[in-house]
């Protein structure tokens, strides 16, 4: 179906949109202006008020450069052999994209200064990825959001599509699986770092017998970083599977028939159908869901608060948990300022997402 | 997928082979499996002593351990209106801003869909230049209304004269993607602006606070959502009903709106599940007269360690009414209207 | 102008003195009608007393108490955020006096409510409580209603069945803890744990490493101080002493659970009157815990000592250990000095100022009510109510205690480690400057957790706490952080 945008000047296009721009503005632009400020800005609470200090860029300083750096960014190390080559792929497929962009038809300076940023910020960001996670390195709260990220929602998507793509077949019973599915969605999430905190534990929880059968009575997950951010990355997942799910379901439940009986008549086979006439389908959804998401990966705080508290030592703490227990502590101008390095991260991954990979997904179909 | 069943069962006999109808059970009762067992959890350890939980796991009620209701005794009964009084609150608020986020995406993403805009980054560039002149005359002690129209009557003296000269447009992505975008930032970053605004307003400590800021906060989702759905009806009969006379509003009311009913009834239900379920806004926003739910969970958690009974006791009293909610609201989702609009 | 001011603060004292003389409760009701939001943190515990009582107290006085909660991490920030910006939607506050430094702007001088009251028997009230914890300045502002100690607890058939004394030392916790560790302790067959102590983060964690760092620090009363040095305001924490500490707070994990670094207080309580530890540092609570019945399988084997000390002291000139003597440890018992940590001070209930007059009444003289021993001297007894003894009739009268399921040998070993510790002359005080929740709930929690899992060694670990406290008191300025820090000290106990 070709959208056919129109041009018309019937009121309705501002009766109907305005509502809603006025109120996403109305508690958008102040707090964001005030949350820039506060990020330059020390801040203490005084009788009757805030006694507010410009600072300038410290806050930042201190994030990139100073006291929290090693908890921010990491701490760094020689990106050993390996390191060096995924370096080197990463290099040189970036220069081949980029090359590819210069010589092809439709270039323009705008695109190519945002393609140039592109390879600067995500090379800038593989690069701590590779130095914090050689030798002596220790991944950061950036880093670890990543892999909370990337993991969790490729997970979801995945697990996602598959059970919305089962629960579409004619099988007895599936309206049963389709209510249950969505269950964890629907708990709190605050809630949910509970239980998982509660069925993980090795000592009291209901896998201590199976723990202690296979002989791991005295290891317990919590205290290596990489099986710590494992179950953060379950539960997460538990979360928010049903998520993805529903989206999808709805999405394939309104395919319209025609093109589906055409191909039956052409003799496609099940792959054949998910692939050409299933997936081009529901691309815009899926991107659509895949953003969303990651946006709310990102701020990813109360299943690595309520299971691991960040630890063991810093190794599940996510940048919004960071970020919070700084703001617990009234170190409200570092907690601003970590909060925008964050919205920078997330504003490029989105933009990259949208420009770059919705955009080709989109022209796919 | 439901499409090509449909038409397998309409046309021709043919199921999924029993090979394909096994494996997708195994496939979904172990997913089942593995949703259900934490709920399961949940239920029985909201019937458990301390003592019961606290000397390793006992999975079977009268078999591991004898069931004892003083989780549910404490809470319900005990301690009064703590529990009745935020479950109220989370209610109120709950619905209120899921159907105001609702209707106004609706409404919102169906322009999004069906009519250009061209919003000039210029203008905009002003305005915002407007309210930083504002809030810079508010601190320097300015009558905060004084401030606001004074911005506002510079911002359309500049729109309406020289606004036009201002080259560059944006698109309809570019303010979905605005609109997406105030998700971004991590409630932990403006929860004092926000509080300081709604102190202003003199709206802490009522329903309004958390209303208006959850709708504002789960809008872009709905927005986005429906785009996508709004997208994919077909325009023909959107056509035909302005041949037959029809107003905008009627056809959105009385074509798009049923017909993309599935989309409209998940939507609901997530940003309902996101408003109920919202801590770190509520926590602050809410006063000792409106404090929701999951405050009452994390609450739970205090320097005696986590009281996992009262916990699991919170968390099934919580879900129960949105669960109820999905399964009447399930058939929606499932029936497919769309297909059967577009064909008749 | 002036004169209209005298002549209300005249007006208001005259109408406050009226007011207080009600609260002897003589009057029918003197609160009728009158109802007051009180701030605290979820329960069972503080939040449970505090609403168990308002009825009582509304069928006495006609006033309605509402006890609103909110998660314990939140508490802080909820009422800074609501005072500061002057919502004042709450009335009342029950924290802990810690925070006060940062609160006591917004808080009610209780100092002419407590003077007219004699009901709340001010002077029965231990002096540290009552002079410390409760004032600021000189000032009353807040109502004791807990008291809170470091101790270490035992068990005594485990520590008596392997012929262990109670550890005097931190060697010899260490040596304890590793003798019992893998024994069964609770007859279920399976090997126990030696230590269990509260590593999790974000929670009451950073607490424990003071108390054992104490002794090795602070040698010559409580005034020399155990944060920072008096003269240069530098942290006491990059010396051998502290990094002996974080040694031996990271070898009681050796001798712990494997998911220590998880467990809430809340956790090793329960492990330990579920008979699972033979050692465990808390506060007052496990005492009362364990003669509950529902959750304690472990009535009548619990001993507690105050929190063990040190043979060695930190040189503070050159940051080495040097042996205890005479002029380096006076108050050395047995050449064992120890330094008994009154962390927390008691949670204590607080007046907002910006509030009517008869509410300021009320919520004060709800506290009174709570705080009286007709009340409290029961409270304390109760393990759910997480108020533990600040009384000193709450020590002298051991009734209350029996009655309540103790054995008397139980109840004097329990009420005599608090005494030991609250009558110490080297006793710690807690961290009361400006943002002290920065020091330590940032900074000395993550480092420390850090530590805990091999991020840091023990030297890197304090050069990083003190490098960042450093920063901290930079940014606030070192001289008047400094003159906050003296002042905490050189209040007397």
């Amino acid at each position: 179906m070709e959208e056919r945008p129109s041009l018309s000047n019937e009121p309705a296009r501002y009766v109907l949109l305005l509502p809603a721009v006025l109120v996403v503005m109305f508690l958008s632009i102040f707090p964001l202006l005030l949350s820039i400020f506060t990020s330059l800005s020390n801040i203490k609470f005084v009788k009757g008020g805030f006694e507010v200090n410009y600072v300038g860029l410290r806050n930042y300083e201190k994030l990139l450069q100073g006291s929290q750096q090693r908890r921010f960014l990491g701490r760094f190390d020689d990106p050993g052999t390996f390191g060096w080559i995924v370096l080197a792929v990463f290099a040189a497929f970036m220069a081949y994209w980029l090359f590819r962009y210069v010589t092809g038809p439709r270039r323009r300076v705008f695109g190519l200064i945002m393609r140039v940023l592109t390879v600067i910020i995500s090379g800038g960001l593989l690069w701590l990825l590779v130095r914090t996670s050689s030798g002596r390195g220790l991944p950061g709260t950036l880093v670890v959001t990543l892999i909370f990220v990337f993991s969790g929602v490729a997970a979801q998507y995945a697990l996602g599509l598959l059970l919305a793509l089962l629960v579409t077949q004619d099988l007895p019973g599936k309206r049963f699986f389709r209510v249950v599915f969505l269950l964890p969605m629907m708990l709190t999430p605050v809630g949910i770092g509970f239980l998982f905190r509660m069925l993980s534990d090795t000592l009291i929880g209901p896998i201590a017998p199976v723990w202690k059968a296979v002989g791991l009575y005295n290891f317990s997950w919590v205290n290596n970083p990489a099986t710590a951010r494992l179950a953060i990355v379950i539960g997460d997942t538990w979360q928010w599977t049903p998520f993805v799910f529903i989206i999808l379901l709805a999405a394939l439940e309104g395919l319209p028939t025609e093109t589906v009986e055409a191909a039956l008549v052409d003799g496609a086979n099940r792959w054949q159908m998910f692939r050409y006439i299933i997936l081009p389908q529901i691309i815009p959804v899926s991107t659509t869901v895949i953003l969303v998401r990651m946006i709310e990966a990102f701020k990813i705080i109360d299943m690595p608060q309520a299971m691991t508290r960040g630890g063991p030592g810093t190794a599940t703490e996510s940048v919004t948990l960071h970020a919070y227990n700084l703001w617990r502590a009234l170190d409200l101008g570092t907690s601003s300022a970590l909060a925008y390095c964050l919205l920078f991260v997330v504003t490029f991954v989105a933009l990259v997402f949208v420009n770059f990979i919705r955009q080709r997904l989109l022209e796919m179909i | 997928m439901a499409a090509l069943r449909k038409f397998f069962q309409s046309s021709s006999p043919l199921k999924p082979s029993p090979a394909a109808m096994t494996i997708s059970y195994v496939l979904l009762g172990l997913w089942t499996f593995f949703v259900l067992f934490p709920i399961y959890w949940l239920f029985v350890t909201a019937f458990k002593l301390p003592v019961d939980v606290n000397t390793g796991p006992k999975y079977l009620m009268y078999v591991d351990f004898q069931p004892s209701t003083h989780a549910w005794r404490e809470l319900l009964v005990e301690s009064g209106n703590l529990v009745t009084r935020p479950y109220r609150n989370t209610v109120i608020v709950g619905l209120s801003s899921a159907v105001l986020a609702l209707t106004l995406g609706a409404m919102a993403s169906y322009a999004l869909s069906r009519f250009s805009y061209r919003p000039k980054p210029g203008l905009i560039a002003t305005f915002i230049l407007c309210v930083v002149l504002a809030i810079v005359a508010i601190n320097v002690e300015v009558p905060w209304q004084l401030a606001v129209a004074a911005a506002l009557s510079t911002f359309l003296l500049i729109a309406l004269t020289i606004g036009r000269r201002f080259k560059g447009t944006m698109s309809n992505d570019d303010i979905a993607f605005w609109l997406i975008s105030q998700r971004m930032l991590p409630p932990v970053a403006v929860i004092v602006p926000i509080y300081i605004l709604f102190q202003q307003f003199g709206l802490l400590n009522t329903y309004y606070a958390l209303i208006i800021t959850y709708t504002a906060v789960n809008l872009p989702l709905a927005i986005w959502f429906m785009r996508d759905y709004f997208k994919s009806i077909p325009i023909e009969l959107e056509e035909s009903a302005f041949i037959d006379g029809a107003s905008r509003y009627q056809v959105l009311y009385k074509v798009v709106l049923p017909l993309s009913a599935p989309g409209l009834v998940a939507t609901f239900l997530i940003v309902l599940i996101f408003a109920w379920n919202e801590y770190t806004l509520g926590l602050f926003l809410s006063g000792a007269d409106t404090q929701t739910l999951p405050v009452l969970v994390v609450a739970q958690n205090a320097t005696r360690g986590p009281q996992w009974w009262n916990i699991s006791v919170l968390v099934l009293l919580m879900i129960a009414p949105v669960f109820l909610l999905a399964i009447v609201l399930e058939r929606y989702i499932a029936r497919g209207i769309l297909i059967g609009a577009v064909k008749g | 102008m002036r004169r209209l001011s005298v002549l209300l603060t005249i007006l208001a004292l005259v109408v406050a003195s009226l007011a207080s003389t009600g609260i002897s409760y003589s009057q029918d009701k003197p609160f009728e009608g009158v109802s007051i939001n009180l701030l605290t943190f979820t329960g069972p515990q503080i939040a449970e007393p505090l609403q168990r009582h308002a009825p009582e107290f509304k069928e006495l006085t006609g006033a309605e108490v509402n006890v609103i909660t909110v998660p314990f991490a939140d508490l802080y920030q909820t009422i800074l955020t609501d005072q500061a910006t002057g919502t004042n939607s709450y009335d009342a506050f029950v924290f802990a006096p810690q925070w006060m430094v940062d609160l006591v702007n917004y808080l009610e001088d209780l100092t002419p409510y407590v003077e007219n009251d004699p009901a709340i028997q001010w002077d029965d009230i231990a002096p540290f409580f009552r002079n410390f914890s409760a004032m600021y300045q000189g000032r009353i502002y807040l109502i004791p209603l807990d008291g809170d100690f470091h101790m270490v607890y035992y068990r005594t058939d485990v520590l008596e069945e392997a012929g262990l004394q109670p550890p005097r030392t931190w060697d010899e916790y260490l040596e304890v803890a590793a003798a019992v560790h893998g024994k069964d302790m609770n007859g279920d067959g399976e090997g126990d744990y030696g230590s269990c102590i509260s590593k999790a983060r974000s929670a009451q964690a950073y607490w424990w490493i003071t108390s054992i760092a104490g002794p090795y620090i602070q040698s010559l009363g409580t005034a020399q101080g155990v944060w920072f040095d008096t003269e240069t305001m530098k942290p006491l924490i990059d010396n051998e002493g502290f990094i002996r500490a974080l040694e031996i707070y990271k070898e009681t994990s050796k001798y712990g659970p494997p998911d220590e670094a998880t467990l809430d207080v809340g956790d090793t309580r329960s492990l330990f009157v579920g008979g699972r530890c033979a050692l465990s540092l808390d506060w007052g609570d496990i005492g009362t815990l364990a003669i509950d019945p529902t959750i304690s399988v472990v009535q009548d084997k619990v001993g507690a000592v105050i929190t063990p000390g040190a043979t060695e002291v930190v040189d503070r000139a050159t940051g080495k250990l040097v042996p205890c003597d005479e002029t380096s440890c006076p108050y050395a018992v047995d050449g064992v000095n120890y330094a008994p940590f009154a962390s927390y001070g008691g949670w204590s209930g607080g007046v907002s100022a910006g509030i009517a007059q008869e509410k300021k009444d009320a919520a004060y003289a709800y506290f009174s009510y709570v705080a009286q021993p007709a009340q409290a001297n029961i409270d304390v007894t109760i393990g759910k109510t997480g108020f533990n003894p600040y009384r000193v009739s709450q020590f002298e009268n051991l009734e209350p205690w029996l009655q309540a399921g103790m054995s008397e040998q139980a109840a004097r070993n329990y009420l005599g480690a608090i005494q030991d510790s609250l009558n110490s002359p080297n006793m710690i005080l807690d961290l009361r400057i400006p943002q002290n929740q920065r020091y330590q709930q940032v900074v000395l929690d993550t480092v420390l957790s850090q530590f805990l899992a091999g991020e840091y060694t023990a030297e890197e670990a304090a050069k990083e706490i003190s490098d960042q406290w450093e920063e901290i008191t930079d940014e606030l300025g070192r001289e008047a952080q400094r003159e906050a820090y003296l002042g905490t000290l050189g209040i007397q106990k």
